[in-house]
């Protein structure tokens, strides 16, 4: 009953305050905002226009064509006659990519195969991988795709979908999560209205879960903001169609979502924790600024080294980072996500019984 | 006389930091706050702990809170220990000090219920006494405007009605009127004299002798953190409370002032 006031007291605080919704779900409007305007001058006026040489036929290709067009692009499929000079063409960049199916692919058959050969050096080359891809995964991933980027290979060659948004995702849920949580355990502390929970008979466990379950659940919000905000300004800004994200089945959604849901309350725990043990909010934010800044650079990292090894999976929030890029990328990292998710959890559970000792420390609460 | 506190030893040192013994120019690295703290207050009564500034007053009421746990000794709040029933004790004393702040952004009304439902009083119980504490405090016309709002004399009184929102059995105030200004203060002797007129226990800390002599039935003196002299108001002040504190003072600190 004690826990259950404490949650919904805090659920009352942000819900009874425009001030601090607007706070939460404006980075959402923004980032739509700024990216749409950055797409919107990155290509103004540029219609792509995409050279695929085909080999072999498939359902899919209407697909790939269909989202390219909606996408306001242009494709031209020409039949492949001499892969060398097919290559030669895309290391010139006259062609964007080599697109081969196994025959009857359709079937689905074990023996089903697709390849895409593109330029990984030209935002086509890119695109149309990224879309191409995206779409084959949909379709269910009982086959292989080969795949081969030629040219000068940017960094950015790999699929920047998978690679980027789990970053952006645990940034996005740091954020939210700093701006409500500083403001609800830092700034109660300094204000003394904390202290004034302590003297209750509320056991000290329910209050620091009194804090974590309601953030976690504003932070989420705060981060589907974020992320709906991406999600709108992608055609704008990267060319890819909003199409992309619905090439992915429904157990890489329920993944992404577990790990999600695992990172969460560990991120909001973490900023809680430093909170508690911060004298303002102005010292909090300072700390959690330094633990932000070095998730994001670790998490940055995780995107340009694809193959680490198994022992990530030990390491909070970057587990999270590192499952959700495996299972963006068309792989189904359910043991990585179960087990990091746990992991994730474990630390949550630690934090808490952390907090719960800070708020019986004279020198945490009551230190000048 | 029934017993309702009874400090048995108390004891509470704290670790000094770099900075602090720079500050104080002092090489000890540990401070005692209170060594050994032994006093009973009765059930019905108003008893001061009367001492100077870093006597220790805070620090004992805080461990008699559970607030911080004692490094040695106990004491029992209505029989129940501060070390070993933490909970139990918060369940049965209202405890207010200037550090303990409302959220400004609630209104008096959810703040009553909310502190209501964190000592678990039910929800009749609660809507009774709400009823009668905000009536007889003149809360109730401003019941649902937001704390921060309201005038610091009211905002005492609201503060001072969630501190018994539990009908506790025992009172603990810090330092009661530390701070406010002379109509506010008033507000809180009031309020005081009409808890204990209520039979409410009340333990309070304060270095203000007019307050102990208004208001007191018992004393106790603190002077490092030990206790020096404890008896009725009539006992301790001998005839002026101050003339008498200073005199036992100077006994055990010499001209130290």
């Amino acid at each position: 009953m004690k826990l259950l006031a404490l949650i919904k007291k805090e659920f009352h605080r942000f819900f009874h305050d425009p001030r601090l919704i607007i706070t939460m779900l404006l980075p959402g409007v923004v980032i739509f905002a700024l990216y749409t305007f950055i797409g919107e001058i990155s290509y103004a006026d540029e219609e792509r226009e995409y050279r695929v040489y085909l080999s072999g036929d498939s359902a899919v290709v209407a697909v790939i064509e269909q989202v390219i067009l909606e996408s306001g692009d242009k494709v031209e499929w020409l039949p492949l006659e001499d892969e060398e000079a097919a290559r030669r063409e895309i290391e010139e960049e006259e062609a964007t990519a080599i697109l081969t199916f196994s025959e009857n692919f359709d079937l689905l058959g074990e023996d089903a195969r697709v390849g895409i050969v593109y330029d990984g050096s030209s935002e086509e080359g890119l695109t149309f991988y990224s879309v191409a891809s995206s779409i084959l995964i949909g379709v269910g991933m009982r086959f292989p795709i080969e795949e081969e980027a030629i040219g000068d290979i940017s960094e950015m060659g790999t699929d920047y979908l998978s690679s980027i948004l789990p970053m952006l995702i645990v940034s996005f849920v740091f954020s939210a999560a700093m701006s409500v949580t500083l403001e609800s355990v830092a700034g109660e502390k300094e204000r003394g209205t904390l202290a004034t929970i302590l003297v209750t008979s509320a056991k000290r466990r329910d209050i620091a879960l009194g804090k974590i379950v309601p953030l976690s659940c504003i932070s989420m919000l705060g981060a589907l903001s974020s992320f709906i905000g991406v999600a709108l300004s992608m055609p704008k800004l990267m060319g890819v169609s909003l199409g992309t994200f619905g090439g992915y089945s429904v157990w890489s959604y329920l993944l992404v979502a577990v790990s999600i849901l695992g990172t969460v309350p560990l991120i909001v725990s973490l900023i809680a924790a430093v909170s508690t043990l911060s004298r303002s909010v102005k010292e909090a934010s300072g700390y959690v600024s330094v633990v932000m800044i070095l998730t994001m650079v670790i998490s940055l990292i995780t995107a340009f080294l694809p193959a680490m090894g198994d022992w990530v999976v030990a390491v909070p929030v970057l587990n999270a980072v590192v499952a959700m890029q495996s299972v963006l990328s068309g792989g189904l990292a359910v043991w990585q996500t179960l087990v990091g998710t746990g992991i994730n959890l474990l630390f949550t559970v630690l934090l808490v019984f952390v907090m719960t000792r800070l708020f019986s420390s004279e020198r945490v609460m009551f230190g000048k | 006389m029934e017993e309702i506190v009874r400090a048995e030893g108390l004891r509470k040192t704290f670790t000094l930091s770099k900075k602090q013994q720079r500050i104080e120019q002092t090489g000890e690295t540990r401070r005692i706050a209170v060594d050994g703290l032994s006093f009973s207050a009765y059930r019905g009564e108003i008893y001061g702990l009367l001492g100077p500034n870093g006597a220790g007053k805070t620090t004992t009421l805080r461990m008699l809170a559970t607030l911080i746990r004692p490094d040695g000794g106990d004491a029992f709040l209505a029989g129940h220990s501060i070390v070993k029933e933490p909970d139990k004790v918060r369940d049965i004393i209202g405890f207010m000090t200037s550090e303990l702040k409302l959220e400004g952004f609630f209104t008096p009304d959810y703040l009553f219920d909310f502190f209501g439902a964190m000592h678990g009083v039910g929800q009749d119980v609660l809507a009774v006494r709400k009823r009668e504490l905000f009536s007889r405090f003149g809360i109730d016309r401003y019941a649902e405007v937001p704390v921060k709002n309201l005038s610091t004399g009211m905002l005492q009184k609201v503060s001072l009605v969630i501190s018994i929102v539990h009908d506790p059995e025992v009172i603990i105030f810090d330092e009661p009127t530390n701070g406010l200004d002379v109509l506010t203060a008033k507000v809180v002797t009031d309020f005081l004299a009409e808890l204990k007129g209520m039979g409410k226990s009340i333990l309070l800390s304060t270095h203000i002798f007019s307050l102990v002599e208004k208001l007191c039935d018992r004393v106790g003196v603190i002077i490092d953190g030990k206790l020096a002299e404890e008896g009725t108001l009539e006992e301790v002040a001998k005839g002026d409370l101050e003339t008498s504190f200073f005199e036992l003072y100077h006994r055990i600190k010499g001209d130290a002032v």
